[in-house]
């Protein structure tokens, strides 16, 4: 932790995912205002002191939104992220594991997965299981595992060659002991790394199919949804689209630079 | 600037009901001039240039300027002769005798005759062919042409409003030669009798119209060409119109149009329309099998704040009828108040002194849905009515809620007439009766008006139609959208008919340079 902070990187990540959590957890507790209330006299308003960071067409107060949404928005990225990581490195690990023929079967089908772009996988898996929240998790999950495998996989080959694990082996120790205790932790570090820079990209993802009408549904308070709804009134109100956006980003930002850090550290070349 | 354009469109009414005499075109004080061509902006495409089932909003104008149809619709929401020049009924309305305009010829130089109407009123009751206007003319039995410039209609039931159905915008003439050929080759060609001709058809660009020299007015139209130009993102369009790029943006959006309308050198008008979202009570389900519940809910909208936010302000707020002002022989309705307390006290008089919890569905497209659910959500709060929203994606919504469910916000477009509008949701055999209403009473005036062709009597049987409809409350209407369009200065009587498929753009000029 402490080389983490060191870096300016791992700083400012860390800063960042320090506000984003702590608006998760108490946000809507802090919301000054019911993120659903509205205030038809101050619609479309800038900031003010009445309302700090303005208010959206139907006179809602924006930084009440915000608070309010950032829990769901959170949630999402670490819940789809969680999911992802998890069936993915299963798979991984049984592939990276068992090798050959099982081996070349799970990943040539994975391949096959990974060809399609990110964001059109998951447009289709949403277009097929529906709109909603947790639909959108759940693509975003899908479209997550592959890429988590292979990383799970080549890390636990790197490991499984290694002398300790062929040590245990003579040992004839059982497989899923080695597995379990010998190549789960060693193999560890890649994939915490790479979960925590997909967190970001999991909350984008999210927030674009949020946006497109596919994830949450108004009057939610998620962010990407946020920025659909008011963004006809962009040229009235910029901080409609401005509030919510900038929270994505810094969001986003928060858990990428942290990751980023996160791999530093956990790298020995790169830490002399 | 909207007090402007409000009289404007009174004078573009008034010459409408003149019966569009050529060359009365008399705004700003000014004789039309000849030549330009108009660029209209719009953000749906054109799909298909098929007269006989078209319906995307910018392939209506398309349809308006290459076709003529035996009536057309003014802009006082009343049918004016066209290819027709006059027509006449029988006592009980059962009889049609239509006459047709003289010397009138297609685009490609054949003349216009009776066979024509009767070939494509044939296609147009045929079954094996898509028709959008078959549901308005199911009534006809029989298109005859007694002569070269007389056709009869003879119908199996009395319809008195046998020239609004004509008048459909899916109605329009084509030649029998078109309609004896492959119909697929309509979807790219057009071969009309309308005031312009059918130049470019790029479905994913631009579809330009050029004049027609042989138009039935003489002298009209008065623009060389029409470019129909497709700017598939709003931003995009609105900043090309504002540049002056484009002449006329079709259709502006509610969230721009105080925007666009204030900018120098164009002008907005706001016309007085009958689309409008509805709040579908089914009747056969408790709560809402007892009027108070409907009537409370009613009383629990606060109408006017709708209007404010999601219109923007423009439109009307409705007091729970779905017959528009603009319609002939609508009756004025009570305005109701946003009373919470009143709602509150009915409720509890219902037998709900605690509230009501209740799931409002809400299709998420179009936007309106959604918006109407949240600010009803809001409002209702205050009188118990405790609103669960459920937004769904519209493919579901139709598949199982539309007419299934028993509370749900519907969203439907200006019809022509009264008869049009009832029986489309309100008759027990309403094309898409979804309130389990089915009034016996209201059934028998509706199938009378329908048989009247005394205008005064009519009156008095649609009065009561409309009186029984507030009575019973069968859906909460809160308000009727205007229709929003845009253009630049230098172009005069550019204008959208409130059922906003008519424009008359024969009777459009631009100043010349």
């Amino acid at each position: 932790m402490r080389k983490i902070l060191k870096s300016p990187t791992g700083l400012i990540g860390t800063v960042l995912l320090a506000i984003v959590f702590f608006v998760t957890v108490f946000g809507p507790w802090v919301a000054p205002y019911d993120p659903q209330a509205f205030d038809p006299i101050n619609r479309l308003a800038g900031p003010s002191l009445q309302h700090w960071l303005g208010t959206d067409q139907y006179g809602r107060d924006l930084f009440s939104r915000m608070l309010n949404g950032a829990p769901s928005t959170v949630a999402f990225g670490l819940g789809a992220t969680l999911l992802g990581v998890g069936v993915g490195s299963i798979i991984g690990v049984i592939a990276g594991v068992a090798g050959g023929r099982t081996d070349s079967i799970i990943m040539r089908i994975l391949d096959g997965m990974l060809a399609m772009p990110e964001l059109l996988f998951t447009l289709l898996i949403v277009t097929f299981l529906g709109g909603g929240t947790t639909q959108a998790m759940l693509a975003v999950a899908v479209t997550f595992t592959p890429g988590m495998a292979r990383i799970a996989r080549s890390s636990v080959l790197s490991v499984r060659t290694r002398e300790y694990v062929l040590a245990a082996q003579a040992r004839g120790e059982s497989q899923s002991w080695i597995v379990g205790r010998e190549v789960l932790p060693n193999a560890l570090g890649p994939i915490i790394v790479e979960a925590t820079i997909r967190v970001s990209f999991a909350i984008m993802i999210g927030a674009t199919l949020g946006f497109l009408g596919l994830g949450a549904q108004p009057p939610s308070t998620e962010w990407g949804l946020m920025v659909a709804e008011s963004r006809q009134f962009m040229f009235r109100n910029p901080w409609c689209v401005a509030v919510p956006g900038l929270a994505i980003a810094i969001t986003a930002m928060g858990f990428n630079l942290f990751g980023d850090a996160l791999r530093d550290a956990f790298d020995p070349k790169r830490s002399h | 600037m909207s007090h402007f354009t409000l009289t404007r469109r009174h004078v573009l009414m008034g010459m409408a009901a003149a019966g569009a005499i050529p060359g009365a075109s008399f705004a700003q004080g000014s004789e039309p001039v000849p030549g330009g061509t108009l660029k209209v902006s719009h953000s749906t495409r054109i799909a298909t240039l098929n007269v006989l089932s078209n319906s995307g909003p910018a392939e209506y104008p398309c349809m308006d300027m290459l076709y003529s149809g035996l009536t057309r619709m003014g802009f006082d929401n009343q049918p004016q002769p066209d290819l027709a020049t006059e027509w006449t009924a029988n006592d009980d309305a059962t009889e049609f005798t239509f006459s047709l305009r003289e010397g009138v010829t297609f685009h490609d130089g054949t003349p216009f005759t009776a066979d024509d109407v009767v070939a494509t009123y044939e296609t147009i009751l045929n079954p094996d062919v898509p028709s959008a206007a078959r549901s308005v003319l199911t009534m006809v039995e029989s298109v005859k042409a007694v002569d070269d410039l007389t056709v009869k209609f003879t119908l199996a039931a009395p319809f008195a409003d046998l020239p609004y159905s004509t008048a459909h915008a899916n109605a329009r003439i084509l030649s029998r030669a078109a309609l004896e050929d492959d119909i697929s080759k309509l979807d790219t060609t057009a071969n009309g009798t309308g005031p312009f001709k059918l130049d470019t058809y790029d479905s994913a660009r631009m579809v330009r119209l050029v004049k027609n020299e042989n138009y039935y007015k003489p002298g009209q139209p008065y623009l060389d060409a029409v470019e129909m130009m497709l700017f598939p993102d709003l931003a995009a369009e609105t900043a090309n119109f504002l540049s002056g790029e484009t002449d006329v943006m079709l259709t502006v959006q509610q969230a721009d149009y105080e925007r666009i309308a204030s900018s120098s050198g164009i002008e907005g008008q706001q016309i007085g329309a009958g689309r409008y979202v509805c709040v579908v009570m089914r009747q056969d389900q408790e709560p809402w099998n007892d009027v108070r519940v409907r009537k409370a809910l009613g009383m629990a909208i606060d109408r006017q704040l709708m209007v404010d936010i999601i219109l923007e302000g423009l439109g009307r707020p409705a007091y729970d009828s779905i017959v528009a002002p603009e319609l002939e022989f609508a009756t004025d309705k009570p305005e109701i108040a946003y009373d919470p307390e009143g709602a509150r006290a009915l409720l509890a008089e219902a037998g709900y002194p605690d509230g009501l919890d209740v799931t409002l569905i809400a299709s998420d497209r179009p936007a309106i849905r959604a918006q109407a659910a949240i600010v009803m959500q809001q409002t209702a709060a205050a009188a118990g009515f405790n609103l669960e929203i459920r937004t769904m994606p519209h493919d579901t919504y139709l598949a199982e809620e539309w007419m299934q469910g028993d509370f749900y916000i519907g969203y439907w477009g200006m019809q022509p007439t009264i008869d049009a509008t009832y029986n489309l949701l309100l008759t027990s055999d309403a094309s898409y009766q979804d309130t389990e209403w089915k009034n016996e009473e209201f059934d028998s005036l509706i199938q009378q008006g329908r048989s009247t062709a005394n205008p005064e009597e009519r009156a008095e049987i649609y009065a009561q139609a409309q009186a029984l409809e507030l009575e019973d409350k069968p859906y909460i209407v809160p308000f009727f959208e205007d229709v929003l369009t845009a253009s630049r200065e230098n172009v005069h009587e550019w204008s959208v008919a409130p059922i906003s498929r008519f424009y008359f753009v024969e009777d459009v000029w631009m100043d010349q340079a």
